[in-house]
């Protein structure tokens, strides 16, 4: 895949500005492989990552297909063929949760723009930077291996004791994740200095765009609860192979200690998850209403709010195995209080499109599908927060319902929003506008077409990780599944026109939307040191006044000196 | 906090609620069958019209500023005097912050009544695993299906003999976990009769999505009639069992197949009861007898009179006899006892039968004599062999062989066959052999060291107190425990015989 994209590299941009940029400075498979340039490291995770996102979907089009009938139109008949449909909804949820939705948004995102929007010629630590992407590398290809040898069964969340009493590949599985953890913290320590001590002279906190605090925020997340999993998952690891009991009923253990120290981190990681995707989601929303941000302290402020109290709500996934009322009322009233700042961000971006001078593009499509769906699944949330109400859903497709409306509808829509933000900054390349926005709108009504049955059927009483069901559910089931084939029509025709695009798309200018964060300052795409100077800022991220469209260049050019970003013509 | 109290309450704040409008209560949850569910679909019904509230609102302020303030050139910028309100912005924060307050009250409020047990709750005991749900009522019926009184509250105190299972009826608004080394306990107490499922809800495996059971809502009346159906061992669903059938359920629920197993495998605490009826049987004397239909009978009332050969008297308890006049005054039950034994055994005949059988004559077979195996006993010192013998009385007197079997058949211990001298791995990981030292502190300290794959605290710790300590100086009993297991070992070799060599 590397091999693809550096011969894209190789080839593809002969009129590049100013004698070349990332892509074709450094030829050949070894410039790729070695390379300790944040954008070519973020654009790996992108290929990589999107490859991860093709497995899990196929997967998921597996279980689609599975639940068009009562009995299981793939699996069926069996206690084994039950089991590899277990197989499947595991692979599913631990790909998408650990190999893309977890490392793409910081990695390949991230990566890419974080740099370039404090003014910053790369991250902190280069080197570590590669280390992490080669952990996920391997973290993966462990997982692929498991899968070979024989492909786990627990679930993405291994609960014990099944997960200790299944005789599928489950050590080589969790030993993937482990590295994967690895790799996730070093990524997140990674932006935390960066942000730091590389911000560009005049880039103070509060100077700094949405996004870069949204990835702070996550950072934080990353570098404080993932230990936690990859503890809980050696100690896995050790009940599996030398019995130590901790998690075991049969010699002592708990069960329940191992939801406890899953769910603190993988609540957390819930965030890590969902805060880079609101933080693309603020970037888009100010570009594309050419307006400043509406609350701007507000919104980064309920960024840290998120990560800190994200961080002690772990026990709403435990409100049904006999955690005590007095846990579950600390648990559930944290749940509640996180929705707040949740709430403010909707509002402030609501607030930023009101009297602004709104272009409805592809990216700000996604973003505005981003707030109806994350809307959806934030409320259903709040219904799964409450006691009364969560003891009757708990472990239903409500359930599966409400998380793939946020990880789905939220995570994913984001991401793919500003993967087409961004897209021109990257490649250089325009994308088919027209064809863009056909997908958006194709992938906003499967998305809902999908989940939104689940909720009812939820609510009716189908209970989630079934291979069959009952058949009063098969009405919601189909109607589901055609929803999942509708997503997947939409991302064949993406990928169509976004392939179609790297190799005939309209050249990008070098700043097509507008935007006035530092990451659209430099040619399209950018050098590999970033910055001809290193910028010196003097104001806030978002000021739409001082620039104007040029038709010549397709993009938008500064009519008068600009404070933000003169020259001090040094290198740093 | 009473519970009826809190449930007057709630339903005071129901009453002052605002009517929600009819298009969502269509899109209710179908949790309508409980007591609690009022409370649930209350809580559901309010924060689902807090959520379309805003979610329409949200999604029209959105859709109208994308109209109204639609770009008209490229070059038109937003008002960029606009960038924020601090009071507006805290109107926003605090509105929702006050509604989720509400929301988590009685959420709270709510659960509290879901939570707690209430006192004097009919009892019944579920049991998970692996991939069916049984209930066990309080008369000791045993069923498959969930019989619940309507109206009155029940508790079920659950239990899980393998992973995580999640007790869940959607249409009693009810959901718990079934964590495996915990008595998990739920209540119910469902309004009207109906018929539901229970399902599981906690990913158990590869049979999760089929582990469901039928539950079954009845008036109290009813119910009873249907609890006392259950542990009516003569009927099953109201139809009439055959005599065989009745003592199929007999041999479960008076226990019999604790001891009697039907595989015919040795170590048993009791004789097999395959081939039993009708066959020969050497009686405590060395006598044979025939175990005919007469015998069988004594056997089971007057566990003390005939026994056989290897089997030592005062293991078999002697409340049978009443139990089954219990149920039956007229021996019938007594009958269907011993015609399942009977349906057992090949040597089954007219003699065996209860005499309500016999008219279906089965050709009569000649009794077959028994062979008895003979005892591994070669290679040791002949002085021992009356200990070796003393040892097996003795196993069988402390029931020993209930779980470890002589003949190498797996069982809740380890076998005993050609265990002394073969080398054993413990729990720690290590290899030891199991000399004479490590046999006598396995038996006297069990939980000392534990045999890898054993869990702990299964082997009675009585044995200690039984074998050794002041009132055992010399260890005898114990040292011919260890000599009988040294004959059931072809890797017993000197350091696994006791000291002495059967001298003492």
């Amino acid at each position: 895949m590397t091999t693809t994209t550096a011969e894209i590299g190789g080839h593809a941009w002969e009129h590049a500005p100013i004698g070349g940029n990332y892509l074709n400075e450094g030829k050949g498979i070894k410039s790729w492989l070695f390379t300790l340039d944040h954008k070519r490291i973020g654009l790996m995770y992108l290929i990589s990552g999107l490859t991860m996102f093709f497995i899990g979907g196929m997967l998921a089009m597996v279980i689609r297909t599975q639940l068009l009938v009562p009995n299981g139109l793939i699996f069926h008949g069996s206690y084994e063929a039950y089991k590899h449909y277990n197989q499947v909804f595991t692979l599913h949820g631990i790909i998408m949760v650990f190999m893309v939705l977890v490392p793409i948004p910081p990695g390949a995102l991230g990566n890419f723009v974080l740099p370039l929007m404090i003014g910053a010629k790369d991250v902190a630590f280069p080197r570590l930077n590669l280390l992490s992407y080669y952990l996920y590398v391997t973290g993966a290809i462990m997982a692929v291996v498991s899968t070979l040898l024989g492909a786990v069964d627990t679930g993405w969340t291994f609960y014990t004791p099944f997960s200790i009493q299944t005789e599928t590949y489950v050590v080589w599985m969790v030993l993937g994740i482990f590295l994967l953890g690895f790799s996730s913290i070093l990524t997140g320590l990674n932006f935390i200095v960066t942000i730091h001590k590389l911000r560009a002279p005049g880039m103070k906190w509060f100077r700094m765009p949405v996004f870069v605090w949204a990835s702070y925020a996550t950072s934080i997340i990353q570098v404080a609860a993932t230990p936690v999993l990859g503890v809980t998952l050696l100690l896995l690891v050790a009940e599996r192979v030398m019995g130590v009991g901790i998690f075991n009923s049969a010699l002592g253990g708990d069960p329940v200690l191992f939801q406890d120290f899953f769910w603190f981190y993988s609540h957390p990681a819930v965030y890590i998850m969902i805060l880079p995707a609101m933080g693309i989601v603020g970037e888009i929303i100010t570009v594309f209403s050419r307006k400043p941000i509406f609350g701007y302290k507000f919104i980064v402020m309920s960024s840290l709010a998120i990560a800190l109290i994200g961080f002690v709500v772990w026990g709403h996934h435990l409100f049904v195995n006999g955690q005590s009322a007095e846990w579950d009322a600390i648990f559930s009233f944290m749940t509640f209080f996180v929705a707040v700042p949740s709430a403010v961000k909707v509002f402030n971006w609501l607030a930023t499109m009101y009297k602004g001078a709104i272009s409805l593009t592809t990216p700000m499509l996604y973003a505005l599908s981003f707030i109806v769906l994350f809307t959806i699944g934030g409320f259903t949330g709040v219904i799964l927060g409450a006691l009364a109400t969560n003891v009757v859903l708990h472990d239903t497709y409500f359930v599966v319902a409400h998380f793939h409306y946020v990880m789905m509808g939220g995570t994913i829509i984001a991401f793919i929003g500003g993967l087409h933000y961004w897209w021109p900054k990257m490649f250089g390349r325009m994308y088919n506008e027209t064809l863009g926005r056909i997908t958006c709108v194709m992938l906003f009504i499967g998305i809902n077409l999908t989940f939104f049955p689940q909720f009812i059927v939820g609510a009716e009483g189908m209970p989630r990780r079934y291979a069959t069901y009952l058949p009063q559910y098969q009405p919601y089931m189909i109607a589901s599944t055609v929803g999942a084939y509708i997503q997947l029509a939409a991302f064949v025709l993406m990928a169509g026109y976004l392939i179609h695009s790297l190799v005939r798309g309209k050249k990008a200018a070098a700043n097509p939307w507008g935007a006035s964060t530092l990451d659209w300052s430099m040619a399209s795409p950018p050098t590999t040191g970033n910055f001809q100077h290193m910028p010196v800022i003097t104001q806030g991220p978002y000021h739409y006044e001082d620039m104007e469209y040029d038709g010549r260049l397709g993009g938008f050019v500064h009519v008068e000196p600009v404070p933000a970003l003169a020259g001090v013509g040094s290198e740093h | 906090m009473s519970f009826n109290l809190l449930h007057g309450e709630s339903n005071l704040i129901q009453m002052m609620s605002l009517k929600l409008p009819g298009v969502l209560a269509a899109w209710g949850l179908p949790h309508s069958d409980a007591v609690t569910s009022p409370d649930v679909q209350f809580l559901w019904d309010f924060i689902l019209g807090v959520a379309v509230f805003f979610t329409v609102l949200i999604v029209v302020l959105m859709v109208y500023f994308s109209i109204r303030y639609h770009a008209k050139t490229k070059n038109q910028v937003g008002d960029h005097g606009h960038t924020h309100n601090t009071p507006l912005e805290l109107t926003w924060s605090i509105i929702p912050l006050i509604l989720l307050m509400i929301m988590f009250v009685l959420g709270f409020k709510y659960y509290l009544n879901i939570d707690t047990v209430p006192s004097g709750a009919y009892k019944i005991d579920v049991q998970a695993k692996q991939w069916s749900w049984t209930f066990v009522y309080p008369n000791g019926g045993i069923s498959d299906k969930l019989y619940l009184p309507a109206g009155r509250p029940v508790r079920l105190d659950m239990t899980s003999s393998d992973v995580l299972h999640g007790f869940w009826i959607p249409r009693l608004s009810i959901q718990k976990d079934v964590v495996p080394g915990r008595v998990m306990s739920v209540w119910i107490e469902a309004k009207k009769p109906a018929r539901m499922w229970l399902q599981c809800a906690e990913y158990c495996g590869s049979g999760h999505s089929e582990m469901r059971a039928p539950v079954i809502v009845e008036p109290y009346a009813q119910f009873r009639k249907s609890v006392h159906a259950i542990a009516d061992i003569w009927k099953q669903n109201g139809k009439p069992l055959s005599l065989v059938e009745v003592g199929r359920k007999l041999h479960v629920t008076l226990g019999c197949i604790a001891c009697h197993n039907m595989t015919g495998a040795p170590g048993g605490v009791g004789p097999s009861w395959k081939n039993l009826a009708g066959s020969q049987v050497h009686d405590i004397n060395g006598r044979i007898v025939v175990a005919d239909y007469a015998y069988l009978k004594n056997a089971i009332i007057h566990p003390g009179h005939l026994k056989v050969k290897g089997y030592p008297r005062g293991i078999m308890p002697n409340t049978f006899a009443a139990q089954l006049k219990k149920i039956s005054p007229n021996g019938r039950a007594l009958d269907a006892l011993i015609a399942y034994i009977n349906s057992k055994s090949k040597y089954a005949n007219q003699q065996s039968q209860p005499p309500e059988l016999r008219k279906s004559a089965t050709p009569v077979q000649p009794p077959v004599k028994l062979k008895s195996p003979p005892a591994k006993v070669s290679g040791l010192p002949t002085a021992a062999l009356p200990l070796v013998a003393k040892g097996k009385l003795l196993v069988q007197t402390f029931g020993c062989t209930g779980c470890h079997s002589p003949a190498g058949a797996p069982g809740v211990g380890p076998t005993w066959k050609d265990l002394a001298g073969s080398p054993v791995t413990l729990t720690s990981g290590k290899v030891v052999t199991a000399d004479y030292s490590y046999l006598r502190e396995m038996i006297l300290h069990s939980g000392k060291l534990l045999v890898k794959g054993a869990t702990p605290g299964v082997m009675p710790g009585t044995y200690g107190a039984m074998l050794s300590g002041p009132k055992h100086p010399d260890e005898k009993k114990l040292k011919a425990i260890i000599w009988y297991l040294n004959s059931l070992s072809d890797h017993a070799n000197k350091a696994s015989w006791p000291p002495g060599g059967g001298g003492n």
